[in-house]
């Protein structure tokens, strides 16, 4: 089981120890340096990977400085270099921190999906950012004085374990519907990113602080040492896919559900998810059917078997319209398999009609405790 | 003088797509490839070397086929490799992507080394902007990507604040 968190002090002493060794730098030149971005009253907080005992001599060391009268927020960090040691600072109103904590405690009390709304696979931003201030370490300043009666760490693990749920699902639905459709590179990649969406949910739960998908196994080797045995049979993916898919992602999706306890078969999701057109529409230019995206500049040759399927989407549940939506539900398995191949190319979305509630997924563990 | 092999916005858009959203984070993993080593950090060695395969064949396709749109990251190494069928890099790009486990950690940073070297051979370089001679070069390329794909009505895929004077 993991060891438990430090101290403040212990953990400030630590990252001290460490961007000396690695970089022979202080806390204190660190202040120096960011001097001239600081107001009156504001404070400074480290997060990341360093700040988290995880981190290596390359680490950038993530800065937020915040206050009550910090009036300018960046989309991107400032980036300053201290010697060897990049530091990355982030200038935040603190007004908009209030502001993403209660759009979090909002987002976790309802049932509406995130659909990556505190940072998607590539952005990850706010949710680090929830991190950063519920469990980063107050270098300079007496720390935020955030609105008190909530638990900021609670609310912060929960946006986590909510967002890693929800694509846990999405990855496990995704590599059922490749594998039927023939697209066993997709279907094996979509099966592991699922395994370790549920393992990231479950060391959030655990209130161990978000550092990104990097850090999985790193922490499967200290912190959560005891999830390490359910990675192990994912950590490659097998040779040859087309081949041994089908054991693979069928031995994923039941190491996720043994994790969480949802039923993550076909048939459980397609209800609550659905396809969402971009702009896909078909053309018939002699013999020749086509599907362009106008919006893309994207065209592509259908097959008649093709042809025929969406046009039966055009005819059944109307795939052509603006912002048309239809849910998996209504997909037989041709549909099925010329959505995903659209998918695939990014020009139909997934979309979800709930989301994965907390309460949802503590009902599951009380009942299998 | 040599025409482009398409059109001015698939060019820049895909190009743009290629070197800055795709091809930058590949800097920040071969840096945490070679950092991960040197800590013996294996599993951030790993999952670094994974995303630098991705972020190859992603960009390969970029620039080679000109595919776009670019779809959501759970298809995008699927999506990537189908089309870089018969390249000489599509092993490399999935030997990395599978995270096979059978090679030693300087066996994975070499290999990772010796792929983007091969895919920068392709796209062309672009300065490491995560280090203190490469910031602000990588800067003012990247604004030159944003007044091309301006010029050309095409949405930049690069923070508009990079435009702004420091």
């Amino acid at each position: 089981m993991g060891k438990t968190m430090a101290t403040d002090t212990e953990r400030q002493e630590e990252l001290e120890a460490r961007i000396q060794k690695y970089h022979g730098a202080s806390i204190g030149q660190v202040l120096d340096e960011i001097q001239y971005l600081r107001d009156a009253g504001d404070s400074v907080i480290v997060g990341g990977s360093l700040a988290y005992g995880l981190g290596n001599h390359l680490s950038d060391l993530d800065l937020v400085i915040a206050g009550p009268t910090t009036v300018e927020s960046s989309r991107v960090p400032v980036e300053q270099f201290l010697g060897s040691l990049r530091i990355d600072v982030w200038k935040l109103a603190q007004g908009l921190i209030e502001e993403t904590f209660n759009r979090a405690e909002e987002a976790l009390a309802g049932d509406q999906a995130l659909h990556g709304s505190f940072g998607n696979v590539d952005h990850e931003n706010e949710l680090k950012l929830l991190h950063r201030i519920a469990f980063g370490i107050v270098v300079d300043g007496g720390g935020l004085e955030l609105a008190p009666g909530r638990d900021y760490r609670r609310v912060a693990a929960g946006v986590v374990v909510r967002e890693y749920a929800e694509r846990m699902r999405a990855s496990a639905l995704l590599a059922q519907l490749a594998l039927r459709a023939g697209r066993s590179i997709a279907a094996v990649v979509n099966a592991r990113q699922a395994v370790e969406e549920a393992l990231n949910a479950t060391i959030a739960n655990r209130e161990l602080p978000f550092s990104g998908d990097k850090w999985l196994r790193e922490r499967l080797a200290t912190e959560a040492s005891d999830l390490a045995p359910i990675y192990e049979p994912f950590r490659q993916l097998p040779e040859d896919p087309q081949r041994e898919a089908p054991r693979f992602v069928d031995e994923a999706i039941a190491a996720c559900r043994d994790a969480w306890g949802l039923d993550l078969g076909i048939e459980a999701l397609a209800p609550s998810a659905s396809w969402r057109n971009t702009d896909l529409q078909a053309a018939e230019i002699g013999e020749d059917r086509l599907l362009l995206s106008a919006q893309f500049g994207a065209l592509w040759h259908l097959d008649e078997e093709e042809a025929t399927t969406w046009s039966r989407l055009v005819a059944d549940v109307g795939a052509e319209g603006p912002q048309a939506t239809w849910s998996l539900e209504d997909c037989d398995e041709a549909a099925l398999t010329l959505c995903i191949r659209l998918h695939e190319r990014g020009v139909l979305g997934l979309h979800w009609t709930r989301g994965v509630s907390i309460g949802e997924l503590e009902m599951i563990k009380s009942v299998r405790a | 003088m040599r025409a482009s092999e398409v059109d001015a916005r698939r060019y820049a858009w895909c190009r743009s797509q290629a070197l800055w959203v795709i091809g930058m984070p590949a800097h920040t993993f071969l840096e945490d490839v070679h950092g991960a080593k040197e800590a013996d950090q294996d599993g951030l060695l790993r999952y670094a070397a994974r995303m630098i395969g991705e972020a190859c064949a992603v960009a390969l396709n970029l620039a080679l086929n000109y595919e776009r749109p670019v779809p959501s990251p759970a298809m995008r190494s699927s999506w990537a490799l189908e089309q870089l069928q018969g390249h000489e890099l599509w092993q490399p790009c999935w030997d990395l992507i599978r995270g096979a486990e059978v090679d030693s950690a300087q066996e994975i940073v070499e290999r990772c080394d010796r792929l983007i070297a091969e895919v920068h051979a392709i796209l062309g370089e672009i300065p490491n902007i995560l280090t203190p001679e490469g910031y602000y070069p990588a800067i003012g390329m990247a604004r030159d990507w944003i007044k091309l794909m301006e010029t050309v009505g095409e949405e930049s895929p690069l923070p508009l604040e990079w435009m702004q004077s420091s």
